[in-house]
């Protein structure tokens, strides 16, 4: 049972699902980093942006990674829409923000009801079931797309938060609203940006889930858990952080499966259980712990 | 105080009106039934609206005490054989010891963080609840005895409990608790730095609340003779007590109570039709939706802005002086 190749194919099989988890995170992350809001329509985006995925698939016949793509500019002006329309008059209340993103989410998971039904839904590609052979180990390629195009899409965060001036007023709002405002930064619209870009993020992580998931319009919730349990893990606010809580998370429902007695539909049980650990023993996340280690903040 | 200045008084009238009912039409058991189910989601409103409203914390979990609190009795008179009236404490109870088990881990987080928390809760508790199988029946549930008393008797069963937690309510909202309560809701550094012990009186609030809510689920199985996980732990449970005080007012005392009035009767009308499933919450989170951006006060927001009663509650309206130019 407990042999290397299960091992090492359980971990490549963690790996890979973490660097999904890490994009879905990461829009939560930047979101809240800005506002200092929770977006609970995190859960909405990933759910409706897996069924535009499926719509398009079944009206173009457009492959599900190309659709993930295309549909992101879209999400980015819907993200910056319900900002402006809506989060931006209650953002400073932090309840009313809560329960108005709730609403949206339960506005977009019954809309959803209506158009989509509640059946299962699935997307099936030439090379749904098809594997790559890597060092011995069979891997799927639609394990292996998303986590390319996740990497991709992180390496372009990183670069946009570090090296843009977007990226460095973003930084900057996070870090101070009022003293963003007194450099000149406007911190409504950087706010603004921020959101269309946690959306896009969220997106474009909920287009990808439908190469390896099937999915209904509940989907969404578990995945907003599973994010909200990773920052809190990584301690909220840090790029870094976000990654290794991924990491933690797809390491943890990997490897449950080699507990005797496991089944399979306690899996989404372990991120909560991870997010009440992380807030007993570790209440700075990963990025505290790291800091507090090394004696500098991480980024 | 908004129906009147002693809320105690204002209450039992209220409660005494209601009592008549089952006098004047003991034969007439759609009103009944109705009403009794209308207490159990008064109950529940109450109950959230002390950790929503009163203390600040909206939570997404309440599910989880009231499906504890349903499975206990449910267990206890079926296969212990006890009375079912004699289950009740023991429901709310187990409840309180749920709320603890919950509260100690989130309410290390405050405000949005912890609502976040207590969806997961939900969930777990609902997973937990299906993976029990040899107790609670799995995903087929559990069918009860069904020899229950008649249907007047849930009516005042009912009736009573809700006007115990209102009246609950009504003196923690006027006790040096509550006022704590509000203060910790306000400002969490600054309850503290004058001495309130937040983390203490949060959890306090939460397992009172569960108490009430395990107790509610307790006579809202008796009252099914069946219990099923995704039913008595369903998120849509926890969805309509936020759904309740938002609409009729949270923080207030009488807004959960209107919610009530108003969401239940909605809801069991569409829920008649399962096609209309989900249009219901679908009118309904575009309702919060509203009312969170124009009149954050619910009914009673609207009502005290029309002149009718004074404004209270909780104010999620940002103050006029921070609001950013």
């Amino acid at each position: 049972m407990l042999d290397w190749s299960n091992v090492s194919t359980l971990a490549v099989a963690a790996i890979l699902t973490a660097g999904l988890y890490a994009t879905m995170s990461f829009g939560l992350a930047l979101v809240y980093g800005v506002m200092k809001i929770i977006n609970l329509a995190h859960a909405a985006t990933m759910m409706l942006a897996a069924f535009a995925v499926l719509s398009l698939n079944r009206a173009f016949a457009l492959d599900p990674i190309i659709g993930s793509i295309v549909i992101l500019p879209l999400f980015f002006v819907a993200g910056m829409t319900l900002y402006s329309v809506a989060v931006r008059r209650v953002a400073a209340v932090p309840i009313a923000s809560l329960l108005l993103l709730f609403g949206t989410w339960l506005v977009a998971q019954n809309a959803a009801y209506l158009i989509w039904g509640s059946e299962d839904q699935s997307i099936v590609t030439p090379y749904t079931y098809s594997t790559i052979d890597v060092l011995g180990l069979h891997i799927a390629v639609t394990r292996i797309v998303p986590f390319v195009m996740s990497f991709l899409m992180l390496g372009a965060m990183r670069w946009l938060l570090g090296s843009t001036d977007l990226g460095r007023a973003i930084r900057a709002v996070s870090q101070d609203p009022t003293a963003a405002r007194l450099s000149g930064i406007w911190p409504e619209r950087t706010a603004m940006i921020a959101f269309g870009i946690g959306t896009m993020l969220s997106a474009f992580a909920g287009g990808m889930f439908t190469l390896i998931f099937s999915f209904t319009p509940d989907f969404g919730g578990v995945f907003q858990l599973k994010s909200f349990a990773i920052i809190v893990l990584g301690g909220l606010e840090s790029f870094l952080g976000v990654a290794l809580g991924a990491l933690v998370l797809a390491t943890i429902e990997s490897f449950s499966i080699l507990i005797p007695g496991w089944r399979a539909s306690l899996v989404n049980l372990l991120a909560f259980g991870l997010l009440v650990i992380a807030l007993v023993v570790l209440p700075g996340g990963i990025a505290s712990l790291i800091a507090r280690r090394t004696g500098r903040a991480v980024q | 105080m908004t129906f009147g200045r002693n809320p105690y008084l204002t209450g039992i009238l209220v409660a005494g009106v209601c009592a008549m009912v089952p006098i004047l039409r003991p034969d007439d058991l759609t009103i009944l039934g109705v009403g009794f189910l209308t207490f159990i989601f008064v109950t529940q409103a109450v109950s959230w609206n002390l950790v929503g409203g009163f203390a600040g914390q909206v939570s997404f979990g309440f599910a989880a005490f009231f499906g504890t609190g349903a499975y206990v009795t449910a267990i206890l008179w079926s296969h212990a054989g006890w009375d079912p009236i004699l289950t009740l404490p023991f429901a709310g109870l187990a409840a309180m010891v749920v709320a603890l088990l919950v509260g100690l881990p989130c309410f290390r987080l405050s405000g949005p963080y912890f609502s976040i928390a207590t969806i997961g809760v939900g969930e777990a508790a609902r997973v937990i609840a299906i993976n029990l199988d040899n107790i609670t029946g799995g995903a087929s549930g559990l069918v009860l005895p069904f020899n229950v008393p008649e249907k007047a008797w849930f009516y005042r069963a009912g009736l009573i409990l809700a006007t115990i937690t209102f009246l609950v309510a009504a003196w923690i909202r006027r006790h040096r608790f509550g006022l704590a309560l509000f203060s910790l809701r306000m400002d969490q550094s600054a309850a503290e730095s004058l001495g309130v012990p937040t983390a203490l009186f949060k959890n306090l609030v939460h397992v009172v609340a569960a108490f009430f809510v395990g107790v509610s689920a307790g006579l809202y199985v008796v009252y099914l003779s069946y219990a099923h996980p995704d039913q008595v732990f369903g998120f849509d449970l926890s969805i309509g007590m936020v759904l309740m005080n938002v609409i009729g007012g949270i923080g207030t005392l009488w807004g959960p109570v209107l919610g009530a009035l108003i969401y239940f009767p909605i809801r069991q009308l569409v829920l008649s039709d399962p096609r209309l499933v989900a249009v219901n919450l679908l009118v309904f989170g575009a309702l919060l939706i509203l009312i969170i951006l124009f009149e954050p006060g619910g009914l009673l927001g609207l009502l005290a802005r029309a002149g009718i009663v004074a404004r209270s509650g909780l104010r999620l309206a940002q103050p006029a002086e921070k609001r950013p130019e």
